[in-house]
């Protein structure tokens, strides 16, 4: 199951800010294998947070802003994912984006070159750390 | 091929509309393009989302959700008592509609740009909502597949405007029940074709715990 902050603008600050906390009690509930999740905006805040409390399941790591120009660093990929290590294992942790690039027919939030530039980061990432984790 | 067994790499959902797709998707609406003509152009954009994808290398792939008007609005074309309906028409129907104006502008949202899935009957397949994308996604690629559907909350909050939906339900909740039984038929369908991994798509869920604290809220 994905859940996101909304996607609609290149605004980072009109779209919501807060971590997964309050939304635990019913993540805990769910009959789900995986939890597809935003992390690459600060506004998700720690993967503590869910690390800590969901971690019986699959985590899909968002590792890319799908909203933003700037590729990401391999190298920052690579940390973001090193953190949710501390809670999930090499098997359970899928990297993604963190949401679609064009929700909105209308409205894509990014192009077509710039989105397939940042699935070559994810792609590289999981190189770096499969060679490093198995 | 199988997908590799640590740090799967997949995306969310959906890939930027080219100005065909968009042409397209739009002639259908009017009906001004037939279904054939308009699956023409969508199966063309899908073709190269695949190749882009298996270029990249990603594990499991995704068809861009280049068919849908949007990854929860396209279930109007497939599920019976509904209506697509732009957030500019839905104005009509809103209790309060300087505050619903308002909302969009500071959300930096045009009302023109949004279409809704308005609830205005008993709802029904009308045939499935995904099971013929996965099909065709399954002859472009022999990678792991990933089909995204819009979750129930999601569903549920967007698709009842109270003075359209009563007319078919008595409250949210009962409507719920069939938009459950709808997408349980359709996991089930999925399951049984043999799809990898179905994402339900449920962004809203974060509203109702955030909105409060940080001052925002979605408009779906």
């Amino acid at each position: 199951m994905h859940v996101c902050r909304g996607n609609w603008s290149k605004q980072e600050e009109v779209l919501l800010t807060g971590d997964y906390a309050r939304l635990l009690p019913a993540l805990e509930r769910m009959q789900v294998d995986q939890f597809v999740l935003e992390y690459a905006t600060p506004r998700a805040g720690d993967i503590e947070v869910v690390g800590q409390a969901l971690s019986d399941r699959e985590l899909g790591l968002g590792v890319v802003n799908p909203r933003t120009d700037t590729v990401e660093p391999v190298a920052a990929i690579v940390a973001k994912a090193e953190q949710a290590l501390a809670f999930y294992r090499p098997d359970q942790l899928f990297l993604n984006t963190d949401c679609g690039f064009g929700c909105f027919a209308s409205r894509s939030v990014n192009v077509e070159k710039i989105a397939f530039r940042k699935l070559c980061a994810i792609v590289e990432a999981a190189q770096v750390l499969r060679a490093k984790y198995g | 091929m199988a997908e590799p067994k640590s740090f799967v790499t997949t995306q969310v959902g959906s890939w930027p509309r080219s100005q065909a797709m968009l042409k397209a998707l739009r002639g259908y609406q009017k009906k001004t393009i037939s279904r054939k003509a308009f699956n023409a152009v969508a199966e063309e954009e899908i073709r190269c989302t695949v190749i882009l994808q298996e270029l990249a290398g990603l594990d499991v792939v995704v068809d861009g959700e280049h068919r849908r008007e949007s990854f929860y609005a396209f279930i109007t074309d497939k599920v019976a008592g509904t209506q697509l309906m732009s957030l500019a028409e839905m104005l009509d129907f809103v209790e309060d509609k300087s505050e619903f104006e308002e909302m969009l502008r500071t959300m930096d949202m045009p009302a023109s740009a949004v279409k809704n899935p308005t609830c205005i009957g008993r709802l029904s397949r009308r045939e499935p909502l995904a099971l013929e994308d996965l099909y065709f996604l399954r002859t472009l690629t022999n990678k792991p597949v990933k089909i995204t559907l819009p979750g129930p909350y999601l569903l549920t909050r967007s698709m009842w405007v109270g003075a359209l939906t009563r007319t078919a339900y008595r409250d949210p909740r009962e409507m719920a029940d069939d938009i459950v039984r709808i997408l349980r038929e359709e996991l089930i369908d999925l399951r049984d074709a043999g799809c990898d991994f179905v994402q339900f798509d449920e962004p809203v869920l974060t509203e109702v715990v955030l909105s409060e604290e940080c001052g925002r809220r979605t408009f779906m």
